[in-house]
């Protein structure tokens, strides 16, 4: 039944949800990781770990594109070693643009999620370890449940920025039909076409997605402190 | 019976041109020990250094026979296994816990449901008819009713109470005192507890240590050293 929904027109629908969410799965541990390093250490190297953190937002997607490329490509030190060792090509695959959907989601999460992190009162923390909570614990019984909605807009946020990734996924994943054609990237290629009515299917369908994101995105934003 | 606390501490905090210097010494068999003092003398910080979340420079703290902390050989306990109960002054309470979790809060899961410690901490602090409510919808008086019932729930072998009366109006405070003076006797809990108000510091202390500037400069009974 899914599958038969998945076709022609829309594949690119299920193929970008389907990318979406297996990003989710990759940038959503480790961005809540990083948003919580970030926000209750401090050591040496802090400012260059940010600075990584919000190079995908600030570079151009075909830039990040580019250096997966270099990196994973075929002919990139990584790509080449896991083409030879374990027969995995992840350029121009859907692998592909998952990672690419991956690495430019993970800085919106990360600074989304960051000050609600930073907003947990040292005081509750404090009496959180009093109670015998060690550093894991005290993450999900007191840090996570007071920042939930933070944490949970920079979710959502990244979510629909991964549903929307072009640039980066273009670089690395291509534009295959039946393989790594999402949504953005069928736009541009039905424009490009002239095929404005197969374009607007997708348009609507990404408007949509985005609109309700916002708005749950809102519906949830962080609330003034509690005591 | 051996000491409930001996600490003889250094502590450095603040910036690095200007620090802010304490060198704290106290010892309390039993009772209640009043930390008295001007705000910014060192009261709190010498607190937070007992319960483990701010690293003294140099000095010893040793609570029932155990060191906790000790600069020379490089012992360090960590807060979380202290087992030093802690009511704060501001956000004592779990927002996102009604009365009777946040009091079963530090127990094993197992235990959470069904403790009878709870329950009976519960009724002797008052606070039965509050079992279900929201910390949001507490008086001052009542939340640090049931932050002491949640920190005396996990059995801890001292007490530290920092300034937990401060934001409570004046009627509400005389009744809070007794209360929290006999639970502590009921319990024969050891307890710290910082004040820079003089008739709390009487009513509230079997022995007082004053300190002024970082400084612990004299100590003896409440009523005399206070008077």
């Amino acid at each position: 039944m899914i599958g038969a929904l998945c076709e022609d027109s829309w594949f690119p629908v299920c193929l970008s949800v389907q990318v979406a969410t297996a990003a989710l799965l990759i940038f959503a541990p480790l961005g809540v990781l990083l948003a919580w390093l970030q926000a209750t250490r401090r050591y040496r190297g802090r400012a260059l770990v940010d600075a990584l953190i919000m190079l995908p937002m600030v570079l151009p997607p075909s830039v990040v594109g580019f250096f997966l490329v270099v990196v994973l490509g075929r002919r990139g030190a990584l790509g080449q070693l896991l083409e030879e060792n374990f027969g995995l090509r992840i350029i121009f695959s859907p692998a592909g643009a998952v990672l690419a959907a991956s690495i430019v989601a993970l800085p919106l999460l990360v600074k989304t999620a960051q000050p609600s992190l930073e907003a947990v009162p040292r005081e509750l923390l404090d009496v959180g370890r009093s109670l015998g909570l060690g550093p894991v614990s005290l993450l999900f019984r007191v840090t996570l449940r007071w920042a939930w909605r933070g944490v949970l807009m920079g979710l959502v946020l990244a979510y629909v920025r991964a549903m929307g990734e072009f640039g980066a996924t273009l670089m690395f994943a291509g534009n295959i039909p039946g393989q790594t054609n999402t949504m953005p990237l069928e736009i541009f290629a039905a424009y490009q076409a002239g095929e404005d009515d197969r374009a607007l299917l997708y348009v609507v369908v990404l408007t949509l997605i985005s609109t309700a994101t916002v708005l749950v995105a809102a519906y949830f934003a962080p609330r003034p402190e509690r005591r | 019976m051996s000491q409930a606390i001996a600490a003889d501490i250094t502590v450095q905090v603040g910036a690095t041109d200007a620090p802010f210097e304490l060198h704290a010494k106290l010892s309390l068999d039993d009772g209640v020990l009043v930390l008295f003092g001007p705000s910014g003398s060192g009261k709190s910080l010498t607190l937070q250094c007992i319960v483990g979340v701010v690293r003294p420079k140099g000095g010893r703290i040793i609570v029932r026979d155990r060191v906790l902390f000790d600069a020379d050989d490089g012992t360090r306990v960590p807060p979380h296994q202290r087992n030093i109960g802690y009511v704060p002054q501001h956000h004592s309470l779990f927002p996102f816990c009604n009365v009777r979790d946040n009091v079963a809060f530090g127990l094993p899961r197992a235990e959470r449901a069904r403790s009878t410690i709870v329950e009976q901490l519960i009724e002797e602090l008052g606070i039965a008819h509050l079992r279900k409510a929201m910390p949001a919808s507490l008086s001052g008086g009542e939340r640090q009713r049931v932050a002491l019932a949640r920190a005396l729930a996990v059995r801890p072998k001292l007490l530290v109470l920092d300034e937990p009366f401060a934001s409570i109006d004046v009627t509400g405070r005389g009744d809070l005192r007794t209360i929290v003076r006999e639970t502590l006797k009921r319990h024969g809990m050891p307890a710290l507890f910082v004040t820079h108000d003089p008739t709390e510091a009487r009513e509230m202390g079997d022995w007082t240590v004053l300190f002024e500037r970082g400084r612990t400069t004299d100590e003896g009974r409440p009523h005399e050293l206070l008077s």
